[in-house]
Protein backbone atom coordinates (compact mmCIF):
# COMPACT_ATOMS: atom_id res chain seq x y z
CA UNK A 1 0.00 0.00 0.00
CA UNK A 2 2.74 2.21 0.64
CA UNK A 3 4.33 2.03 -2.66
CA UNK A 4 0.83 2.57 -4.38
CA UNK A 5 0.63 5.89 -2.36
CA UNK A 6 3.60 6.90 -3.19
CA UNK A 7 3.15 6.15 -6.69
CA UNK A 8 -0.11 7.63 -6.99
CA UNK A 9 1.10 10.55 -5.71
CA UNK A 10 3.86 11.04 -7.86
CA UNK A 11 1.92 10.56 -11.16
CA UNK A 12 -0.24 13.47 -9.39
CA UNK A 13 2.88 15.38 -8.99
CA UNK A 14 4.19 14.57 -12.42
CA UNK A 15 1.21 16.03 -14.10
CA UNK A 16 1.46 19.14 -13.09
CA UNK A 17 4.48 19.27 -14.62
CA UNK A 18 4.48 22.09 -17.74
CA UNK A 19 7.19 20.61 -18.78
CA UNK A 20 5.59 17.37 -19.51
CA UNK A 21 2.69 19.07 -21.63
CA UNK A 22 5.16 21.16 -23.75
CA UNK A 23 7.34 17.66 -24.58
CA UNK A 24 4.01 16.12 -25.23
CA UNK A 25 2.62 18.82 -27.62
CA UNK A 26 6.08 19.11 -29.18
CA UNK A 27 6.10 14.79 -29.91
CA UNK A 28 2.36 15.23 -31.17
CA UNK A 29 3.27 17.95 -33.57
CA UNK A 30 6.21 16.23 -34.85
CA UNK A 31 4.03 13.37 -35.47
CA UNK A 32 1.63 14.95 -37.36
CA UNK A 33 4.18 17.16 -39.24
CA UNK A 34 6.33 13.73 -40.33
CA UNK A 35 4.28 14.13 -43.35
CA UNK A 36 5.90 17.38 -44.89
CA UNK A 37 9.47 15.56 -44.85
CA UNK A 38 6.93 12.89 -46.28
CA UNK A 39 6.33 15.03 -49.36
CA UNK A 40 10.14 15.32 -49.82
CA UNK A 41 11.11 11.85 -50.14
CA UNK A 42 9.67 10.84 -53.97
CA UNK A 43 7.92 7.46 -53.33
CA UNK A 44 8.93 6.93 -49.71
CA UNK A 45 6.10 8.83 -48.14
CA UNK A 46 4.69 6.57 -45.75
CA UNK A 47 7.61 5.28 -45.13
CA UNK A 48 9.06 8.77 -43.82
CA UNK A 49 5.55 9.14 -41.73
CA UNK A 50 6.08 5.99 -39.81
CA UNK A 51 9.44 6.50 -39.29
CA UNK A 52 9.40 9.91 -37.87
CA UNK A 53 6.39 9.37 -35.97
CA UNK A 54 7.67 6.17 -33.90
CA UNK A 55 10.77 8.20 -33.62
CA UNK A 56 9.17 11.49 -32.27
CA UNK A 57 7.40 8.65 -29.78
CA UNK A 58 10.85 7.70 -28.46
CA UNK A 59 12.58 11.31 -28.66
CA UNK A 60 10.00 13.07 -26.63
CA UNK A 61 9.17 10.30 -24.32
CA UNK A 62 13.03 9.63 -23.22
CA UNK A 63 12.92 14.04 -22.96
CA UNK A 64 9.94 13.46 -20.77
CA UNK A 65 11.64 10.63 -19.07
CA UNK A 66 14.79 12.64 -18.32
CA UNK A 67 13.40 15.65 -17.47
CA UNK A 68 10.67 14.25 -15.10
CA UNK A 69 13.16 11.49 -14.12
CA UNK A 70 16.23 13.01 -12.65
CA UNK A 71 13.87 15.68 -10.35
CA UNK A 72 12.15 13.04 -8.92
CA UNK A 73 14.24 12.34 -5.73
CA UNK A 74 16.07 15.16 -5.57
CA UNK A 75 13.04 17.68 -5.53
CA UNK A 76 11.62 15.73 -2.39
CA UNK A 77 14.72 16.27 -0.49
CA UNK A 78 15.18 19.96 -1.73
CA UNK A 79 11.37 20.59 -0.81
CA UNK A 80 12.20 19.15 1.90
CA UNK A 81 8.84 17.01 1.83
CA UNK A 82 10.72 13.72 1.94
CA UNK A 83 11.14 14.55 5.61
CA UNK A 84 7.84 13.65 6.77
CA UNK A 85 7.84 10.71 4.07
CA UNK A 86 10.89 9.09 5.43
CA UNK A 87 10.36 9.64 8.73
CA UNK A 88 7.22 6.92 8.51
CA UNK A 89 7.38 3.20 9.33
CA UNK A 90 8.57 3.03 5.11
CA UNK A 91 11.94 1.41 3.77
CA UNK A 92 13.40 3.62 1.83
CA UNK A 93 13.48 0.95 -1.56
CA UNK A 94 9.45 1.61 -1.14
CA UNK A 95 10.36 5.00 -1.53
CA UNK A 96 12.45 4.99 -5.02
CA UNK A 97 9.92 1.94 -6.31
CA UNK A 98 6.94 4.21 -5.61
CA UNK A 99 8.57 7.46 -7.46
CA UNK A 100 9.49 5.11 -10.64
CA UNK A 101 6.27 3.25 -10.70
CA UNK A 102 4.52 6.53 -10.88
CA UNK A 103 6.71 8.36 -13.40
CA UNK A 104 6.61 5.00 -15.76
CA UNK A 105 2.73 4.87 -14.89
CA UNK A 106 2.91 8.73 -16.58
CA UNK A 107 5.02 7.54 -19.30
CA UNK A 108 2.62 4.86 -20.44
CA UNK A 109 0.17 7.35 -20.63
CA UNK A 110 1.92 9.86 -22.63
CA UNK A 111 3.29 6.72 -25.05
CA UNK A 112 -0.31 5.68 -25.54
CA UNK A 113 -1.34 8.99 -26.53
CA UNK A 114 1.29 9.71 -28.45
CA UNK A 115 1.28 6.09 -29.85
CA UNK A 116 -3.14 6.21 -30.75
CA UNK A 117 -2.16 9.72 -32.47
CA UNK A 118 0.98 8.05 -34.40
CA UNK A 119 -1.54 4.64 -35.38
CA UNK A 120 -4.58 7.12 -36.55
CA UNK A 121 -2.47 9.41 -38.86
CA UNK A 122 -0.67 6.58 -40.05
CA UNK A 123 -3.69 4.87 -41.20
CA UNK A 124 -5.23 8.34 -42.27
CA UNK A 125 -1.92 8.55 -45.00
CA UNK A 126 -3.26 5.00 -46.02
CA UNK A 127 -0.95 2.59 -44.02
CA UNK A 128 -1.56 -0.45 -42.11
CA UNK A 129 -0.18 -0.81 -38.39
CA UNK A 130 -0.26 -4.97 -37.87
CA UNK A 131 1.11 -6.39 -34.45
CA UNK A 132 4.42 -4.84 -35.44
CA UNK A 133 3.69 -1.80 -34.90
CA UNK A 134 2.00 -2.73 -31.45
CA UNK A 135 5.31 -4.23 -30.73
CA UNK A 136 7.69 -1.69 -31.87
CA UNK A 137 5.66 1.33 -29.22
CA UNK A 138 5.84 -1.05 -26.87
CA UNK A 139 9.87 -1.72 -27.14
CA UNK A 140 10.06 2.09 -26.94
CA UNK A 141 8.13 1.96 -24.11
CA UNK A 142 10.65 -0.75 -22.86
CA UNK A 143 13.69 1.26 -23.06
CA UNK A 144 11.88 4.42 -21.38
CA UNK A 145 11.39 2.62 -18.56
CA UNK A 146 15.07 1.96 -18.45
CA UNK A 147 16.27 5.17 -19.34
CA UNK A 148 13.55 6.27 -16.06
CA UNK A 149 15.49 3.73 -14.07
CA UNK A 150 18.61 5.70 -14.55
CA UNK A 151 17.03 8.84 -14.34
CA UNK A 152 15.81 7.83 -10.63
CA UNK A 153 19.18 6.76 -10.15
CA UNK A 154 21.11 10.40 -10.93
CA UNK A 155 18.07 11.80 -8.90
CA UNK A 156 19.30 10.13 -6.31
CA UNK A 157 22.95 11.30 -6.66
CA UNK A 158 22.94 15.07 -8.24
CA UNK A 159 20.96 18.03 -9.43
CA UNK A 160 18.49 17.49 -12.13
CA UNK A 161 20.83 19.44 -14.73
CA UNK A 162 24.13 17.43 -13.98
CA UNK A 163 21.25 14.01 -13.85
CA UNK A 164 19.89 15.19 -17.22
CA UNK A 165 22.94 16.05 -19.01
CA UNK A 166 24.57 12.72 -17.54
CA UNK A 167 21.43 10.29 -18.57
CA UNK A 168 20.93 12.19 -22.26
CA UNK A 169 24.77 11.51 -23.02
CA UNK A 170 24.00 8.35 -21.71
CA UNK A 171 21.04 8.13 -24.22
CA UNK A 172 23.23 8.69 -27.43
CA UNK A 173 26.14 6.61 -26.44
CA UNK A 174 23.61 4.09 -25.55
CA UNK A 175 22.33 4.02 -29.41
CA UNK A 176 25.37 4.00 -30.75
CA UNK A 177 27.23 0.75 -28.96
CA UNK A 178 27.10 -0.68 -32.43
CA UNK A 179 30.46 1.10 -33.03
CA UNK A 180 32.59 -0.62 -30.14
CA UNK A 181 32.47 -4.02 -31.97
CA UNK A 182 32.52 -2.88 -35.62
CA UNK A 183 36.25 -2.11 -35.40
CA UNK A 184 38.82 -1.59 -37.84
CA UNK A 185 40.93 -5.01 -38.99
CA UNK A 186 44.02 -4.20 -37.64
CA UNK A 187 42.16 -3.76 -34.01
CA UNK A 188 41.28 -7.20 -34.03
CA UNK A 189 42.58 -9.72 -32.31
CA UNK A 190 44.14 -6.89 -29.58
CA UNK A 191 43.12 -6.24 -26.01
CA UNK A 192 41.88 -3.27 -27.05
CA UNK A 193 39.41 -5.29 -28.76
CA UNK A 194 39.29 -7.64 -25.85
CA UNK A 195 38.21 -4.32 -23.91
CA UNK A 196 35.44 -2.71 -26.41
CA UNK A 197 33.85 -5.97 -26.66
CA UNK A 198 33.21 -5.57 -22.50
CA UNK A 199 32.30 -1.96 -22.61
CA UNK A 200 29.73 -3.46 -25.35
CA UNK A 201 28.32 -5.82 -22.90
CA UNK A 202 28.21 -3.43 -19.80
CA UNK A 203 26.20 -0.88 -21.57
CA UNK A 204 22.66 -1.52 -22.69
CA UNK A 205 22.09 -0.97 -25.94
CA UNK A 206 19.24 0.90 -26.50
CA UNK A 207 19.10 0.66 -30.24
CA UNK A 208 17.97 -3.09 -29.90
CA UNK A 209 14.80 -1.16 -28.44
CA UNK A 210 14.28 0.05 -31.94
CA UNK A 211 12.48 -2.16 -33.94
CA UNK A 212 10.73 1.24 -35.58
CA UNK A 213 13.45 1.15 -37.96
CA UNK A 214 12.64 -2.33 -39.13
CA UNK A 215 8.82 -1.48 -39.23
CA UNK A 216 9.34 1.28 -41.32
CA UNK A 217 11.40 -0.23 -43.76
CA UNK A 218 8.74 -3.72 -44.25
CA UNK A 219 11.48 -5.81 -42.48
CA UNK A 220 10.20 -8.88 -40.41
CA UNK A 221 10.92 -9.37 -37.08
CA UNK A 222 10.23 -12.13 -34.88
CA UNK A 223 8.29 -12.05 -31.78
CA UNK A 224 11.33 -14.04 -29.63
CA UNK A 225 13.28 -11.10 -30.59
CA UNK A 226 11.15 -8.89 -29.17
CA UNK A 227 10.58 -10.70 -26.12
CA UNK A 228 14.21 -10.90 -25.06
CA UNK A 229 14.98 -7.14 -25.88
CA UNK A 230 12.04 -6.96 -22.94
CA UNK A 231 13.77 -9.54 -20.76
CA UNK A 232 17.39 -7.32 -22.06
CA UNK A 233 15.65 -3.96 -20.67
CA UNK A 234 14.11 -5.28 -17.62
CA UNK A 235 17.37 -7.09 -16.17
CA UNK A 236 19.04 -3.54 -16.68
CA UNK A 237 16.35 -1.44 -15.41
CA UNK A 238 16.25 -4.32 -11.98
CA UNK A 239 19.77 -3.09 -12.06
CA UNK A 240 19.90 0.21 -12.26
CA UNK A 241 16.87 0.35 -9.62
CA UNK A 242 18.86 -1.60 -7.33
CA UNK A 243 21.30 0.80 -7.04
CA UNK A 244 19.35 3.94 -6.97
CA UNK A 245 18.34 2.28 -3.40
CA UNK A 246 22.01 1.46 -2.33
CA UNK A 247 22.64 4.97 -2.92
CA UNK A 248 19.21 6.50 -1.56
CA UNK A 249 19.95 3.89 1.53
CA UNK A 250 22.92 5.45 2.54
CA UNK A 251 22.13 9.13 1.89
CA UNK A 252 21.56 11.79 4.32
CA UNK A 253 18.84 13.83 3.77
CA UNK B 1 10.08 2.33 36.45
CA UNK B 2 8.89 3.80 32.97
CA UNK B 3 10.52 2.68 29.53
CA UNK B 4 12.77 4.48 27.99
CA UNK B 5 11.30 6.46 24.73
CA UNK B 6 14.48 7.88 23.61
CA UNK B 7 18.19 6.68 24.30
CA UNK B 8 21.49 7.91 22.44
CA UNK B 9 25.15 6.75 23.28
CA UNK B 10 28.02 8.39 22.15
CA UNK B 11 26.21 9.49 19.16
CA UNK B 12 28.69 11.15 16.21
CA UNK B 13 28.28 13.11 13.31
CA UNK B 14 30.22 14.55 11.30
CA UNK B 15 28.93 15.75 7.53
CA UNK B 16 31.10 16.04 4.49
CA UNK B 17 31.64 19.43 2.00
CA UNK B 18 30.54 19.26 -1.35
CA UNK B 19 34.23 18.23 -1.99
CA UNK B 20 34.42 15.05 0.33
CA UNK B 21 36.37 17.07 2.83
CA UNK B 22 35.51 16.38 6.69
CA UNK B 23 33.31 19.66 8.57
CA UNK B 24 33.70 19.52 12.16
CA UNK B 25 31.56 17.58 14.23
CA UNK B 26 27.90 17.97 14.63
CA UNK B 27 27.50 15.86 17.45
CA UNK B 28 30.21 14.60 19.50
CA UNK B 29 29.54 11.82 21.83
CA UNK B 30 25.78 12.83 22.90
CA UNK B 31 24.34 10.67 24.89
CA UNK B 32 21.10 11.28 26.35
CA UNK B 33 17.51 9.33 27.79
CA UNK B 34 14.19 10.66 27.52
CA UNK B 35 11.71 8.56 29.65
CA UNK B 36 8.10 7.54 28.59
CA UNK B 37 5.58 10.17 29.33
CA UNK B 38 7.85 12.94 29.49
CA UNK B 39 8.21 16.16 28.25
CA UNK B 40 11.89 16.56 27.46
CA UNK B 41 13.04 20.29 25.88
CA UNK B 42 16.39 19.96 24.45
CA UNK B 43 17.94 23.19 24.00
CA UNK B 44 21.28 24.76 22.43
CA UNK B 45 21.78 27.36 20.32
CA UNK B 46 22.08 27.30 16.67
CA UNK B 47 24.16 24.88 15.08
CA UNK B 48 24.44 23.23 18.32
CA UNK B 49 23.71 19.74 16.91
CA UNK B 50 19.69 19.74 17.91
CA UNK B 51 18.47 19.44 14.14
CA UNK B 52 21.01 16.77 13.52
CA UNK B 53 19.91 14.81 16.59
CA UNK B 54 16.25 14.99 15.65
CA UNK B 55 17.20 13.79 12.01
CA UNK B 56 19.05 10.79 13.66
CA UNK B 57 16.10 9.44 15.73
CA UNK B 58 14.39 9.87 12.47
CA UNK B 59 16.10 8.03 9.89
CA UNK B 60 16.99 11.12 8.24
CA UNK B 61 20.86 11.20 8.64
CA UNK B 62 23.08 8.54 9.70
CA UNK B 63 25.05 8.30 12.63
CA UNK B 64 28.62 7.86 11.67
CA UNK B 65 29.40 6.39 15.03
CA UNK B 66 27.28 5.54 18.29
CA UNK B 67 23.93 4.16 19.24
CA UNK B 68 20.22 5.53 18.87
CA UNK B 69 16.82 3.70 19.81
CA UNK B 70 13.18 4.44 20.28
CA UNK B 71 11.56 1.97 22.47
CA UNK B 72 14.65 0.10 22.33
CA UNK B 73 14.89 -0.60 18.55
CA UNK B 74 17.32 0.95 16.29
CA UNK B 75 16.62 4.10 14.46
CA UNK B 76 17.80 1.90 11.08
CA UNK B 77 14.65 -0.21 11.89
CA UNK B 78 11.32 0.59 11.13
CA UNK B 79 9.61 -0.37 13.98
CA UNK B 80 11.21 2.46 15.33
CA UNK B 81 9.41 4.85 13.39
CA UNK B 82 6.16 3.41 13.57
CA UNK B 83 6.35 4.55 17.24
CA UNK B 84 6.65 8.12 16.35
CA UNK B 85 5.14 11.36 14.96
CA UNK B 86 7.58 14.01 13.90
CA UNK B 87 7.14 17.51 13.14
CA UNK B 88 10.42 19.23 11.41
CA UNK B 89 10.67 23.01 11.47
CA UNK B 90 8.54 24.37 8.81
CA UNK B 91 7.02 21.73 7.90
CA UNK B 92 6.60 21.62 4.12
CA UNK B 93 3.44 19.92 2.68
CA UNK B 94 2.23 18.81 -1.67
CA UNK B 95 1.20 22.14 -2.42
CA UNK B 96 -1.35 20.55 -3.94
CA UNK B 97 -3.18 18.86 -1.53
CA UNK B 98 -5.80 19.10 0.63
CA UNK B 99 -5.05 18.94 4.15
CA UNK B 100 -8.03 16.13 4.53
CA UNK B 101 -5.77 14.12 1.20
CA UNK B 102 -2.29 15.38 3.35
CA UNK B 103 -3.39 13.71 6.02
CA UNK B 104 -4.51 10.34 3.95
CA UNK B 105 -1.47 10.43 2.50
CA UNK B 106 0.21 9.64 5.22
CA UNK B 107 -2.00 7.67 6.95
CA UNK B 108 -1.61 5.25 4.16
CA UNK B 109 2.22 5.38 4.41
CA UNK B 110 1.48 4.17 8.09
CA UNK B 111 -0.42 1.57 7.01
CA UNK B 112 -4.10 2.74 8.51
CA UNK B 113 -6.54 0.95 6.89
CA UNK B 114 -9.46 3.75 5.29
CA UNK B 115 -11.45 3.37 8.42
CA UNK B 116 -8.90 4.11 10.85
CA UNK B 117 -7.24 7.13 8.29
CA UNK B 118 -11.18 8.60 8.39
CA UNK B 119 -11.65 7.87 12.33
CA UNK B 120 -7.94 9.77 12.63
CA UNK B 121 -9.29 12.93 10.36
CA UNK B 122 -12.80 12.95 12.32
CA UNK B 123 -10.41 13.38 15.62
CA UNK B 124 -7.35 15.73 14.58
CA UNK B 125 -9.58 17.89 12.41
CA UNK B 126 -11.93 18.68 15.46
CA UNK B 127 -8.17 18.86 17.39
CA UNK B 128 -6.59 21.10 15.41
CA UNK B 129 -9.10 23.49 13.56
CA UNK B 130 -8.76 22.02 10.56
CA UNK B 131 -12.32 21.17 9.30
CA UNK B 132 -12.67 24.43 7.33
CA UNK B 133 -10.04 24.49 5.96
CA UNK B 134 -10.66 20.62 4.93
CA UNK B 135 -11.04 20.81 1.14
CA UNK B 136 -8.31 24.00 0.31
CA UNK B 137 -5.05 23.22 -0.96
CA UNK B 138 -2.15 23.95 1.17
CA UNK B 139 -0.64 26.83 -1.04
CA UNK B 140 -1.37 29.58 0.57
CA UNK B 141 -1.63 28.71 4.00
CA UNK B 142 -0.26 30.98 6.51
CA UNK B 143 2.21 29.60 8.70
CA UNK B 144 -0.16 28.94 11.92
CA UNK B 145 -2.42 27.18 9.07
CA UNK B 146 0.53 24.94 8.37
CA UNK B 147 1.90 24.35 11.95
CA UNK B 148 -1.54 22.84 12.92
CA UNK B 149 -1.58 20.85 9.79
CA UNK B 150 2.40 19.74 10.40
CA UNK B 151 1.11 18.61 14.12
CA UNK B 152 -2.08 16.24 12.03
CA UNK B 153 0.37 14.94 10.22
CA UNK B 154 2.93 13.83 12.87
CA UNK B 155 -0.26 12.38 15.02
CA UNK B 156 -1.48 10.39 11.78
CA UNK B 157 -0.48 7.68 13.19
CA UNK B 158 -1.41 7.68 16.90
CA UNK B 159 2.51 7.85 17.98
CA UNK B 160 3.70 6.84 21.54
CA UNK B 161 6.11 9.67 21.36
CA UNK B 162 6.20 13.15 19.34
CA UNK B 163 9.81 14.64 17.92
CA UNK B 164 9.17 18.04 17.45
CA UNK B 165 11.55 20.31 15.67
CA UNK B 166 11.17 23.97 16.95
CA UNK B 167 7.50 23.68 16.86
CA UNK B 168 6.92 27.32 17.95
CA UNK B 169 9.56 29.26 15.17
CA UNK B 170 8.10 31.75 13.14
CA UNK B 171 4.33 31.49 15.39
CA UNK B 172 2.44 34.85 16.52
CA UNK B 173 1.52 34.56 20.33
CA UNK B 174 -1.75 33.17 19.21
CA UNK B 175 0.13 30.46 17.52
CA UNK B 176 2.58 29.67 20.27
CA UNK B 177 -0.52 29.76 22.61
CA UNK B 178 -2.09 26.77 20.38
CA UNK B 179 0.86 24.60 20.39
CA UNK B 180 1.87 25.09 24.32
CA UNK B 181 -1.77 24.09 25.16
CA UNK B 182 -1.42 21.00 22.39
CA UNK B 183 1.58 20.10 24.13
CA UNK B 184 -0.54 20.35 27.43
CA UNK B 185 -2.71 18.16 25.98
CA UNK B 186 -0.20 15.31 24.72
CA UNK B 187 0.98 14.93 28.61
CA UNK B 188 -2.69 14.24 29.59
CA UNK B 189 -2.70 11.48 26.58
CA UNK B 190 0.28 10.02 28.12
CA UNK B 191 2.16 10.95 25.03
CA UNK B 192 6.10 11.54 25.00
CA UNK B 193 7.26 14.42 23.71
CA UNK B 194 10.58 15.58 22.44
CA UNK B 195 11.30 19.43 21.19
CA UNK B 196 14.02 21.43 20.38
CA UNK B 197 13.14 25.49 20.86
CA UNK B 198 14.54 28.65 21.49
CA UNK B 199 11.70 30.15 23.28
CA UNK B 200 12.75 29.11 26.35
CA UNK B 201 9.48 30.89 28.32
CA UNK B 202 7.16 28.42 26.40
CA UNK B 203 9.90 25.36 27.73
CA UNK B 204 9.64 26.04 30.80
CA UNK B 205 5.86 26.01 31.22
CA UNK B 206 5.74 23.20 29.03
CA UNK B 207 8.66 20.32 29.93
CA UNK B 208 9.27 18.33 32.93
CA UNK B 209 13.03 17.99 31.51
CA UNK B 210 15.49 19.73 29.55
CA UNK B 211 18.80 18.84 28.27
CA UNK B 212 21.18 21.45 26.95
CA UNK B 213 23.60 20.45 23.93
CA UNK B 214 26.69 22.29 23.22
CA UNK B 215 28.92 22.25 20.56
CA UNK B 216 27.33 18.77 19.81
CA UNK B 217 27.53 17.42 23.54
CA UNK B 218 24.98 17.03 25.86
CA UNK B 219 26.32 19.89 28.44
CA UNK B 220 23.32 19.74 30.92
CA UNK B 221 20.07 17.82 31.59
CA UNK B 222 18.01 17.08 34.31
CA UNK B 223 14.09 18.09 35.69
CA UNK B 224 13.80 21.87 35.59
CA UNK B 225 13.08 22.21 39.08
CA UNK B 226 16.79 20.37 40.23
CA UNK B 227 18.34 22.58 37.81
CA UNK B 228 16.81 26.06 38.54
CA UNK B 229 17.97 27.11 41.71
CA UNK B 230 14.37 29.20 42.25
CA UNK B 231 16.95 31.73 44.20
CA UNK B 232 16.66 35.14 44.38
CA UNK B 233 19.00 36.72 42.18
CA UNK B 234 17.93 40.02 42.80
CA UNK B 235 15.43 42.05 44.04
CA UNK B 236 14.70 45.04 41.19
CA UNK B 237 12.92 48.44 43.21
CA UNK B 238 10.90 50.54 41.15
CA UNK B 239 10.77 54.24 42.34
CA UNK B 240 8.92 57.25 41.10
CA UNK B 241 9.78 61.04 42.43
CA UNK B 242 12.73 60.48 43.93
CA UNK B 243 15.62 63.42 44.00
CA UNK B 244 18.09 62.43 41.54
CA UNK B 245 21.13 62.90 44.78
CA UNK B 246 19.13 60.10 46.70
CA UNK B 247 19.60 57.87 43.50
CA UNK B 248 22.96 58.80 43.22
CA UNK B 249 23.54 57.31 46.47
CA UNK B 250 21.34 54.20 46.01
CA UNK B 251 22.83 53.42 42.76
CA UNK B 252 26.17 53.21 44.58
CA UNK B 253 24.82 49.50 46.35
CA UNK B 254 22.45 48.83 43.21
CA UNK B 255 23.75 46.36 40.67
CA UNK B 256 22.36 48.23 38.26
CA UNK B 257 20.14 51.59 37.62
CA UNK B 258 18.02 52.08 34.45
CA UNK B 259 14.72 54.11 33.66
CA UNK B 260 11.44 52.16 33.07
CA UNK B 261 8.30 53.54 32.07
CA UNK B 262 7.04 54.22 35.92
CA UNK B 263 10.17 55.60 37.00
CA UNK B 264 13.56 54.23 38.08
CA UNK B 265 14.23 50.60 38.63
CA UNK B 266 17.23 50.05 40.93
CA UNK B 267 18.35 46.12 41.07
CA UNK B 268 19.75 44.88 44.09
CA UNK B 269 21.90 41.77 44.81
CA UNK B 270 20.34 41.19 48.17
CA UNK B 271 17.01 41.88 49.70
CA UNK B 272 18.70 43.69 52.75
CA UNK B 273 19.90 46.06 50.19
CA UNK B 274 16.55 46.57 48.51
CA UNK B 275 14.99 46.98 52.12
CA UNK B 276 17.57 49.54 53.00
CA UNK B 277 16.96 51.75 49.68
CA UNK B 278 13.21 51.23 50.32
CA UNK B 279 13.44 52.81 53.80
CA UNK B 280 15.75 55.77 52.23
CA UNK B 281 13.19 56.69 49.59
CA UNK B 282 10.23 56.05 52.04
CA UNK B 283 12.16 58.79 54.79
CA UNK B 284 12.46 61.58 52.03
CA UNK B 285 9.76 62.57 49.15
CA UNK B 286 10.01 59.65 46.70
CA UNK B 287 7.74 56.60 46.26
CA UNK B 288 8.46 52.45 45.84
CA UNK B 289 6.11 51.53 43.28
CA UNK B 290 7.11 47.41 43.42
CA UNK B 291 9.40 45.51 44.70
CA UNK B 292 10.17 42.60 42.81
CA UNK B 293 12.58 39.68 44.07
CA UNK B 294 13.52 37.84 40.63
CA UNK B 295 14.28 34.33 40.63
CA UNK B 296 16.54 32.73 38.18
CA UNK B 297 14.64 31.76 34.86
CA UNK B 298 15.49 28.77 32.53
CA UNK B 299 16.93 31.41 29.84
CA UNK B 300 19.28 32.93 32.76
CA UNK B 301 20.63 29.52 33.47
CA UNK B 302 20.30 28.41 29.39
CA UNK B 303 23.01 31.68 29.16
CA UNK B 304 25.30 30.49 31.86
CA UNK B 305 25.19 27.08 31.17
CA UNK B 306 26.25 28.13 27.57
CA UNK B 307 28.86 30.14 28.81
CA UNK B 308 30.17 27.48 31.15
CA UNK B 309 30.10 24.61 28.23
CA UNK B 310 31.76 27.17 25.75
CA UNK B 311 34.40 28.06 28.06
CA UNK B 312 35.07 24.33 29.25
CA UNK B 313 35.73 23.65 25.07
Amino acid sequence: MRIRAIAANTYREAIRDKVLYLLLVFGIISIVSSRILGYMSIGDELKIITDISLASISIFGALIAVLVGTNLVYKEIDKRTIYMIISRPIDRYEIILGKYLGLITLLAVTTLVMGIISALYIVLMGGSLGVIYFEAVLLIYWKLLLVTAFSVLLSSLTSPVLGAIIVLSAYVFGHGTGILIDIPVDMQGTYMESLLAAIYFVLPNLSNFDIWKEYANGIEISHTYVVWNMVYGALYTALLLYLATLVFENKDV
Amino acid sequence: MSEIAIETKSLCKRYRSHLGMGLPPTLDGLSLRVHEHEVFGFLGKNGAGKTTTIKILCGLVWQNQGEASIFGYSNRDKRARSLVGYLPENPYFYEYLTPRETLDFYGKLNGATVAERNKRWDYLSELLDLIDIANQRVRGFSKGMRQRLGFAVAMAGDPRLLILDEPMSGLDPMGRHMVRDLMLRLCEEKKTVFFSSHILGDVEQVCDRVGILVNGKLHREGALQDLLTRETLRVDVVTRDVPEDTIAVLSTSAQRVYDVDEGVCLSFLSHDDADAAARKIYSGSGRVVSLTPIAETLEDYFVRQQEDGEGAS
